[in-house]
């Protein structure tokens, strides 16, 4: 007896077709089989399906069992096979159809109920594309494949269930909406109001989150650096729909969406350490996993003390900043991640870290500090929009400034940014981008024009400064977003010269 | 010498107890130490259309480890061959399986526990 039972496989972030055929012969010895370039996870399913059908209080069949995976050549890899294979076979035991444009899916545990699994997005979108109707999934992970609102989804808490189900005794019934759980609305550790002085600093801080560009500080060990970022997610707009079932799906494939979770609305934050693998940091793998570079897609990537980072690392973040996406090519796969994050970075002056500190002695010698200085190379710090020295504050102005005005709240400055953002996305609405800094030299022809006077000034600041021509253009993209923030349309020349002090120094000396 | 011929006695009395078992479930006995060029069987048995070859283990006591542990790998491949070899032989073309049925002895020689385990490494 022969039974197929369509499921699906993931490669990175596409998803295609795989056949479970099962075939129950009723000759020889019994046994249970898989075959089709199993992983061990996918292997070792054999005992858990024939557990959880025995405490579901089904006899397994002792017949001899092979499972089929095709196509047989590709490796299956995942626990969601369980649900497939399982339904398969008490198909056969119990006298069922396998109901069609149906798509199971779904990890056993021992006791016969289902686990939360990862990747229910990726397959719910697979069955929008190829036409399926109805998706099983673990009452756990609904939510994220009830995103798909053309897909019905139905919740299954127990294998025991489901058969009910299949056999017709009882009628499960699909979600309608997904629930939005409170997506842990992360409250930021500071907010900006918190952080006393550094009003350029919060200043570019406010550019840089209105319109996605990269940025750095430079500062002495304890001015705020730290603190500056760690206050970002809280001025930070939410995303939108596209943007959140992108992220969504990243997360999804990397089992990163917790139990119960659905599509996630907060922009991702996340801070690797230094000591971060460039695999870590940028994907990779045998089976090429998403790297930090992708899980902070349409979020934040924050580097804390960049210059610790080895440098292979760092400069593996090149080609990435520049496309928005990075490619994991292996010896035998091929996967694309996007990866369209904003980086923020922080870095001390020197080794000692208190060069140009206005008190205390910088003890390095100018070798050392160049040679800190090489750390982070020139095309790296050429690709970062933003730099902007983070002053250490004298103890006397903290305790006068406490008493004194406070400083803006965060939920006012994101206010103004989620404004800018919006007039972006309607701006760029027919160009498939976000924001200001993802602006291609086409765009940047079609969006910013500048008065004559206001290139004048940037071209005497390219050649004043030496500005590479990729800063040249990313100036006028930082200038676009300071008008946009002011919901100017037209870029003037204070826009300009803002935008200008924020310039690359790599080459200036000191 | 005297040793083997014990043990030969013990494991000739093991199967006897095996049968009795057996058939008191409802077995019916097909062939009792059918032997093949590979090994031999202790016994071929028959219920409701399956072939059921069984492998009898046979222990005095179980300070020296259970009848269970004996049942290693290496036997079980050879079980499995000549249950392969005597379905060809009587041209068995629906399911057959493998059980052991495991005794342990008393001081006497009388029986101590019996344990019947059905489909074995499948």
């Amino acid at each position: 007896m022969l039974i197929k039972v369509p499921s699906a496989l993931h490669i990175g972030l596409e998803t295609v077709g795989v056949d479970v055929e099962i075939n129950m012969a009723s000759r020889g010895l019994p046994g249970f089989e898989i075959v089709g370039l199993p992983s061990k996870a996918v292997d070792e399913s054999r005992e858990r399906v024939r557990t959880a059908i025995v405490n579901s209080h089904i006899e397994f069949p002792a017949q001899k069992i092979t499972v089929n995976l095709a196509p047989a050549d590709i490796p299956k890899e995942g626990s969601f096979y369980d649900l497939p294979i399982a339904i398969g076979i008490l198909s056969a035991v119990l006298d069922f159809r396998i109901p069609e444009k149906t798509l199971f899916f779904g990890e056993l545990s021992l006791d016969g109920s289902l686990r939360h699994t990862k990747g229910a997005l990726l397959l719910a979108l697979f069955a929008r594309e190829f036409g399926y109707k109805h998706l099983f999934v673990p009452k756990d992970s609904v939510n994220e494949a009830a995103a798909i609102p053309e897909i019905k989804v139905y919740p299954v808490r127990h294998l025991a269930e489901m058969v009910e189900h299949l056999v017709g005794r009882v009628q499960l019934i699909p979600v309608s909406k997904p629930q939005s759980l409170p997506d842990a609305e992360t409250h930021p550790e500071f907010d900006m109001a918190e952080i006393l002085g550094q009003e350029q600093a919060k200043r570019a801080m406010e550019i840089a989150a209105a319109g996605g560009h990269n940025i750095l500080m430079v500062g002495s060990p304890g001015a705020g650096k730290t603190m500056l970022a760690r206050a970002l997610p809280g001025i930070l707009p939410s995303l939108n729909e596209t943007e959140s079932l992108e992220v969504t799906k990243i997360y999804s494939a990397s089992g990163n969406v917790k139990a119960g979770g659905g599509l996630l609305s907060t922009r991702p934050f996340r801070a690797p350490h230094h000591s971060t693998s460039l695999v870590g940091l940028i994907g990779g793998g045998s089976k090429p996993q998403p790297g930090e570079i992708s899980l902070a897609h349409r979020g934040v990537l924050f580097l804390d003390e960049f210059s610790e980072f080895p440098r292979s690392v760092l400069e593996a973040l090149r080609q990435p900043l520049e496309d928005g996406y990075v490619t994991i090519a292996r010896a035998l796969r091929r996967v694309q991640y996007p990866a369209q994050f904003m980086l923020v970075a922080s870095s001390n002056p020197c080794p000692c870290g208190y060069l140009n500190h206005p008190k205390k002695p910088c003890i390095c010698s100018p070798r050392e500090v160049q040679k800190y200085r090489k750390r982070a190379s020139g095309p790296i710090l050429d690709r970062i929009d933003l730099h902007v020295e983070v002053p250490a504050v004298a103890v006397d102005d903290l305790a006068q400034n406490r008493q004194a005005k406070q400083g803006e709240l965060s939920a006012a400055i994101r206010e103004r940014i989620q404004r800018t953002r919006n007039s972006q996305q309607q701006r760029f609405r027919e160009e498939g981008i976000q924001t200001n800094a993802e602006m291609k030299n086409a765009h940047l022809k079609k969006y910013v024009q500048l008065e004559p006077e206001v290139e004048q000034i940037l071209r005497q600041a390219a050649n004043r400064f030496q500005l590479s021509a990729r800063s040249y253009f990313r100036m006028q993209k930082i200038a676009r977003t300071i008008a946009d923030l002011e919901d100017v349309k037209e870029i003037e020349l204070k826009h300009m010269a803002e935008a200008l002090q924020y310039r690359p120094k790599i080459h200036d000396e000191e | 010498m005297k040793n083997k011929q014990l043990n030969l006695a013990v494991g000739r009395l093991g199967e006897k107890l095996a049968r009795e078992y057996l058939q008191k479930k409802g077995y019916k006995i097909l062939e009792q130490n059918y032997r093949t060029r590979y090994a031999e069987i202790d016994l071929v048995a028959k219920r409701k259309d399956v072939l059921v070859f069984v492998e009898v283990r046979t222990k005095v006591g179980e300070q020296f480890g259970t009848p269970e542990e004996t049942l290693n790998f290496y036997k079980l491949k050879k079980v499995r061959q000549n249950a392969a070899a005597y379905a060809a032989h009587v041209r068995w073309d629906k399911l057959y399986r493998i059980d052991a049925v495991c005794i342990v002895l008393g001081e006497n020689h009388a029986l101590q526990r019996i344990a019947h385990y059905e489909n074995i490494k499948s």
